[in-house]
């Protein structure tokens, strides 16, 4: 890997001149503590050191939460222009990144998603370097470090940020913007290696996966469902804000006696309806078997590709009923294996 | 050939029948498809015949209230519901049958007039059968035109079944029950509102009802009595708009 040192006073000059590759979007705060991905016009605005989004920018800028599809007029159908800015998400945490290869993995393979494929096509990704709070355990799921999938990956220093160079694209930007990067120093290695160690004894929240997908299989009448479930208001915030959740509704809209646009709009498991088939069948008919449901599909169904969740802490945050995914796995795992 | 619609009024604030002519420009679309034969909000001149869509508003509260319904019904094809009072019985719903003559008594002192044959505010499926429900305190504009044209088209209105939260969490609002502590009712209201009061920074009220199908009360008592609200409040409050929130079996469930 290539690295590069960018000198702290330098970072809004940084973010100022990634505008060349497109329009840059960054974390930035609204209330008391709630951060979103958003353009960045003001680049002292930047929340750098923001724990977590409500939705996944890796997520939000390739699966809009809600998109039109097509225009019909009377009899005749018309497919939506897609809009193809160029974005630069700047300040994308590893987790999230590591969630992006996911959905690539079901939205670029064959049948392709065009609606997603020219977006990601469009997107520049600089990865920034983060210290787990209460609800993260990313470590756990092998996902706190991003090895790919970013362009840039800036690390913090004392001084500056170690910039890891990713893909061409981010050759290309250094290459560009040498004036005001440096070469990496010894001391800086020093601290990078430092702050590693830090954060990767900083994480409070453990879960040994090893034989995950065994376990839910022999699980799945464990009353540590349906104890949570009774819980478990049905509200779908966990899914929502999910980096690796990517159902999605379709629905027509009038917008006039005889036009109509066809929308699709982020949808989750949790919906009474999403499990509802032709014929009036519906597969997961109780809270029960929604609540469980989102467990093997983060944890069971694709054992090969291994596991649909990156630990990001969202689901554990924004639950208004407090429940907690990883605990939740921990007395699953209790009860089968004992450990 | 356009269709006939009717709208008639119950007990209520006379709100839902508003979004109707809040329509704005989109009445012209409508007008298109519909000719109104009864709408006393607009004109005294009525059509009492068949109508093709029957759209009704308010809850069944008085003896008229009940013979203005089946009328309707009889009269109609399609029996829409407007709103939340006439979805779930709304506010005035929160009066029981067993209270009613402490609450006249309270208003008209001795001289309840003999005439006046009330209950308590009740959902109108609760007497007749209703093909589509459109609930809101008030509805949402847009709600209503899309089933009126879908009506016409003859499709069958979407039954949604989301709270809330889905579109709070899509506007990535900051939610007020999980950071701030304020009481929200998002995850058991049903959503279509866009969120809007926790976009003003307050938590939903459940104005526009429970969810229809799987709704957990107990799970939001309690999330709401460890915020420390008294159990009075708290009940008062999932009852507000709707009489469809059994407090009985919620508290069945709550302390089996
Ligand atoms: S956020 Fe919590 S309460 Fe809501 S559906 Fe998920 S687990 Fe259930
Ligand atoms: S503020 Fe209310 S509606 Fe919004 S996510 Fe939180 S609980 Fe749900």
């Amino acid at each position: 890997m290539h690295y590069k040192k960018l000198p702290k006073e330098f970072l809004e000059e940084f973010i100022n001149r990634l505008r060349k590759w497109g329009e840059v979007h960054a974390p930035q705060k609204k209330g008391k503590n709630t951060y979103f991905f958003s353009r960045l016009d003001d680049p002292s605005k930047v929340q750098i050191d923001y724990t977590r989004t409500v939705i996944p920018p890796t997520k939000k800028y390739v699966l809009r939460p809600v998109e039109p599809l097509m225009l019909f007029h009377g009899d005749r159908a018309e497919e939506h222009t897609l809009r193809t800015t160029k974005l630069v998400l700047f300040g994308v945490h590893a987790c999230d990144i590591n969630a992006l290869k996911i959905l690539d993995r079901v939205y670029l393979s064959e049948p392709r998603d065009p609606y997603y494929e020219i977006r990601r096509k469009n997107i520049v990704i600089i990865g920034i370097s983060c210290m787990p709070d209460d609800y993260c355990f990313c470590k756990s799921m092998g996902t706190d470090y991003a090895m790919s999938g970013f362009d840039l990956f800036l690390h913090e220093l004392r001084d500056g940020y170690l910039i890891r160079v990713g893909s061409p694209m981010g050759h290309e930007i250094t290459w560009n913007i040498s004036d005001i990067l440096e070469e990496v120093s010894e001391e800086d290695i020093e601290y990078l290696k430092k702050f590693e160690k830090q954060r990767l004894s900083s994480f409070k929240r453990h879960v040994d996966i090893s034989a995950m997908p065994d376990i839910l299989d022999l699980a799945y009448n464990s009353r540590v469902w349906e104890r949570y479930s009774e819980r478990c208001l049905g509200c779908g915030n966990c899914t929502l804000v999910c980096p690796t959740c990517r159902c999605f509704e379709t629905y027509d809209v009038w917008l006039s006696v005889n036009t109509s646009m066809r929308v699709r709009r982020y949808d989750s498991c949790f919906m009474v309806s999403h499990g509802l088939v032709a014929g009036g069948h519906n597969f997961r008919p109780t809270r029960l078997d929604r609540f469980r449901h989102r467990y093997y599909c983060k944890s069971y169904f694709d054992p090969i590709h291994g596991i649909n969740c990156v630990g990001c802490g969202r689901c554990d945050e924004f639950c208004p009923a407090g429940i907690k995914h990883i605990e939740v796995l921990n007395e699953v795992i209790g009860e089968i294996y004992g450990r | 050939m356009k269709l006939k619609m009717a709208i008639f009024e119950l007990t209520g604030c006379g709100g839902c029948e508003l979004t109707f002519i809040m329509l704005n420009e989109k009445l012209e679309d409508i007008l298109e498809l519909y000719d109104i034969a009864h709408f006393k909000m607009i004109s005294s001149k009525e059509d009492l015949h068949k109508y093709d869509v029957a759209v009704v508003a308010g809850s069944v509260s008085t003896e008229r209230d009940l013979k203005v319904l089946e009328s309707a019904r009889k009269k109609s094809r399609i029996l829409l519901a407007l709103g939340t009072c006439a979805v779930h019985g709304g506010p005035q719903s929160l009066i029981l049958d067993e209270d009613l003559e402490g609450a006249l008594a309270e208003i008209y002192g001795k001289k309840v007039p003999k005439e006046m044959k009330i209950f308590a505010g009740t959902p109108i499926s609760e007497y007749v059968k209703v093909d589509v429900e459109i609930p809101g305190c008030p509805p949402e504009s847009n709600d209503l035109f899309q089933a009126l044209v879908d009506l016409a088209h003859g499709v069958v209105p979407y039954k949604w079944d989301y709270p809330v939260c889905l579109e709070c969490k899509i506007n990535e609002t900051e939610c007020v029950l999980v950071k701030r502590g304020i009481p929200c009712l998002g995850p058991i209201t049903l959503g279509g509102c866009n969120a809007v009061c926790i976009n003003l920074g307050i938590g939903c009220i459940g104005c526009r009802g429970p969810l229809p199908e799987d709704v957990n009360i107990p799970s939001e008592y309690e999330i709401l009595k460890s915020l420390g609200i008294s159990e009075k409040t708290i009940k008062r409050k999932l009852r507000m708009f709707s009489k469809r929130v059994s407090l009985n079996d919620h508290e069945k469930n709550l302390y089996k």
